[in-house]
């Protein structure tokens, strides 16, 4: 046993400090986001280690800035979507009514590529900035993860005491918050690092396309569309975003493959 | 992103068809499904361009325009109409190919004619890519279940599903436009719109394959365990097949309905991440008009693209049904 934790804490440690380093980046930057201190797409040196971007603004202070609202976004659109699915999915399996309407939906939902998805929201609010961004991902996410929770859910639901308990006259909400949620603590925990990385793909994505964060704020996807001109003139405005994006996405979904319960599926992933 | 093992379970029952009748009946319902689903979902986007605060009117209008010129345009965009009736004449014109119209009052039929070939092309080159690698990738690591390059292949296979296409997209241009200078970093176009040669598409398909490579070499991987654990496999392997002949012709096609519905999801991420990957290689497919659409604001572009994406999606995920079908159909 302690072993075995002991290698999922291995997993699960850089996507932890990744993420701590990328809330904690903005206060780290040696120079403003929104300053000039070098030649457009400088090359690294001097007061600059990594180079200039596009308007000469430091590479490193971007880079270290343009980490947080990305994480913080995923991890609110993770949170959001996993307490929805939870209470969604435990009701569906407790009232199978509720739960045909829930999988014919998510049926539904899966023939929306959430790209395409999370444009047609943000572009039909155009006002909606971030918020229009997290509700496109919690839409779009909640489908895919009550189905995990009312796989896992349907055999709690079917076990004696919760029935000894509906049978005895207890509220539907107490069944779902007192009986059937506390013994899916193992399966929300990882599905919660699963929508996580289903969120950076998410944000990160709507970013790149211009639809989450405007300019000049520093976001690593928007790094990476605004210095790709310039990828000859100096690569490390586009590569270092490229390289904290994908460290971020590959370390999350590590410490989430690590997270899934052994029993199951292990090898297949409910992203 | 895709989660969807769990249907199997649900469609084995009536996988127990040997009459060509019920066969036939079961694929029909099959198919009526599927277009439900596809009509509930286009009633779902015409509701959520509607019912989101702000019109194709609002969005495409400049600076110092009146409210009189706005009023115009909302009536020439057919917008002061009540919803029930535009609804009525989007959904009635999307089986004979009408997909609305532009908020710059385009027919976005035809702005999609030219451009969606191409996505198709592009997307059923990566998804084709996609099998054949995750298909290998998968019977490779099975063959030597446990060992280094089994645990190997899973991790990288991990790894790289995560990760954005636009993120694959900058690596390969690196490596092997700037660095190396193989192959061309943007999609140049011939006379008639099409990609002018096939080089152009290498790295386009690369950096939308990899992550679903990714994703599908898992899928592979444990479609192929939970056969091998079948008694059959016990049987030919207590006989001393050999191991290949054992995974080509027992353990696969028992596999086959799993790594079809697989593959299937991944025609969603495909198209949706051809949206990014044609934006980065300046590919003249739908992501060149969904960018512009971008700028513009312009959602009925959007909305048309969703329709007819949805309806691709729909055919491949039939197309998995069937196989699944035939490939039960044929053992029981």
């Amino acid at each position: 046993m302690g072993r075995a934790r002991l290698r999922v804490a291995v997993r699960v440690l850089p996507a932890l400090l990744l993420t701590a380093l990328a809330l904690a980046g903005p206060w780290l930057a040696p120079h403003a986001i929104d300053a000039p201190v070098a030649a457009p797409y400088a090359e690294p040196g001097g007061g600059a280690p990594l180079g200039g971007d596009q308007l000469g603004r430091d590479v490193l202070s971007r880079l270290l800035a343009g980490g947080r609202e990305l994480v913080v976004t995923s991890l609110l659109v993770a949170v959001l979507v996993t307490a929805l699915a939870a209470v969604l999915g435990a009701v569906s399996a407790l009232r199978p009514a509720v739960g045909r309407i829930v999988e014919r939906t998510c049926d539904m939902l899966m023939l929306l590529p959430a790209v395409l998805g999370i444009l047609l929201v943000t572009l039909s609010w155009p006002d909606g900035g971030r918020l229009a961004v997290v509700t496109a991902s919690v839409v779009l996410g909640v489908p895919y993860a009550v189905r995990l929770v009312a796989g896992a859910a349907a055999p709690v639901a079917a076990s004696g005491y919760v029935e000894a308990a509906s049978v005895g006259g207890e509220r539907l909400w107490y069944l779902v918050a007192r009986e059937v949620l506390p013994n899916l603590r193992a399966t929300l925990l990882a599905l919660f690092g699963l929508r996580f990385v289903a969120a950076v793909y998410l944000v990160a994505t709507a970013g790149f396309l211009q639809v989450g964060p405007q300019p000049p704020a520093a976001d690593w996807a928007l790094m990476i569309r605004e210095n790709s001109g310039g990828i000859l003139l100096n690569p490390w405005a586009v590569l270092a975003p490229s390289v904290a994006v994908g460290l971020l996405a590959m370390s999350v979904n590590l410490a989430a493959a690590a997270l899934v319960p052994a029993t199951g599926r292990k090898a297949v992933p409910t992203l | 992103m895709a989660g969807t093992l769990t249907p199997t379970a649900r469609h084995e029952p009536a996988a127990d068809s040997r009459t060509p009748g019920r066969t036939a009946l079961y694929a029909a319902g099959v198919l009526a499904r599927r277009l439900l689903l596809l009509a509930g979902l286009l009633a779902a986007v015409f509701a959520a361009v509607e019912l989101l605060p702000g019109d194709a009117a609002d969005a495409t209008s400049e600076r110092g325009e009146s409210a009189a010129d706005l009023a115009q345009r909302r009536q020439l965009l057919g917008l002061d109409r009540p919803v029930a009736e535009r609804f009525w004449d989007w959904m009635t014109g999307l089986p004979t190919g009408d997909l609305g119209t532009s908020a710059r009052g385009e027919q976005v039929a035809d702005l999609l004619a030219r451009p969606f070939p191409n996505t198709l092309l592009l997307g059923g080159l990566a998804l084709l890519l996609t099998l054949v690698a995750s298909i290998a990738l998968g019977c490779w690591a099975a063959a030597r279940p446990g060992g280094p390059l089994d645990r190997a292949v899973s991790a990288s296979a991990t790894g790289i599903l995560a990760l954005p296409e636009f993120v694959v997209a900058v690596a390969l241009v690196l490596v092997f436009a700037l660095w190396t200078g193989w192959l061309p970093a943007v999609t140049l176009t011939d006379s008639d719109g099409s990609p002018a040669s096939w080089r152009m598409l290498v790295l386009p398909v690369l950096a939308l394959a990899v992550p679903q490579i990714g994703w599908n070499t898992r899928i592979v991987r444990a479609a192929l365990a939970d056969e091998a654990r079948a008694p059959h496999i016990d049987t030919a392997v207590l006989d001393g097949l050999p191991r290949h002949r054992i995974l080509v012709h027992h353990l696969l096609p028992g596999a086959l309905p799993t790594i079809a519905a697989g593959v299937a999801t991944s025609t969603g991420m495909l198209l949706g991440g051809a949206v990014v990957v044609e934006t980065i290689f300046n590919y003249p497919g739908v992501g060149s008009v969904l960018a512009g659409a971008v700028t513009d604001r312009d959602s009925p572009v959007i909305a048309g693209v969703v329709a007819v994406t949805g309806a691709v999606i729909t055919a491949v995920l039939l197309l998995a049904d069937l196989v699944r079908t035939w490939a039960s159909g044929g053992r029981t």
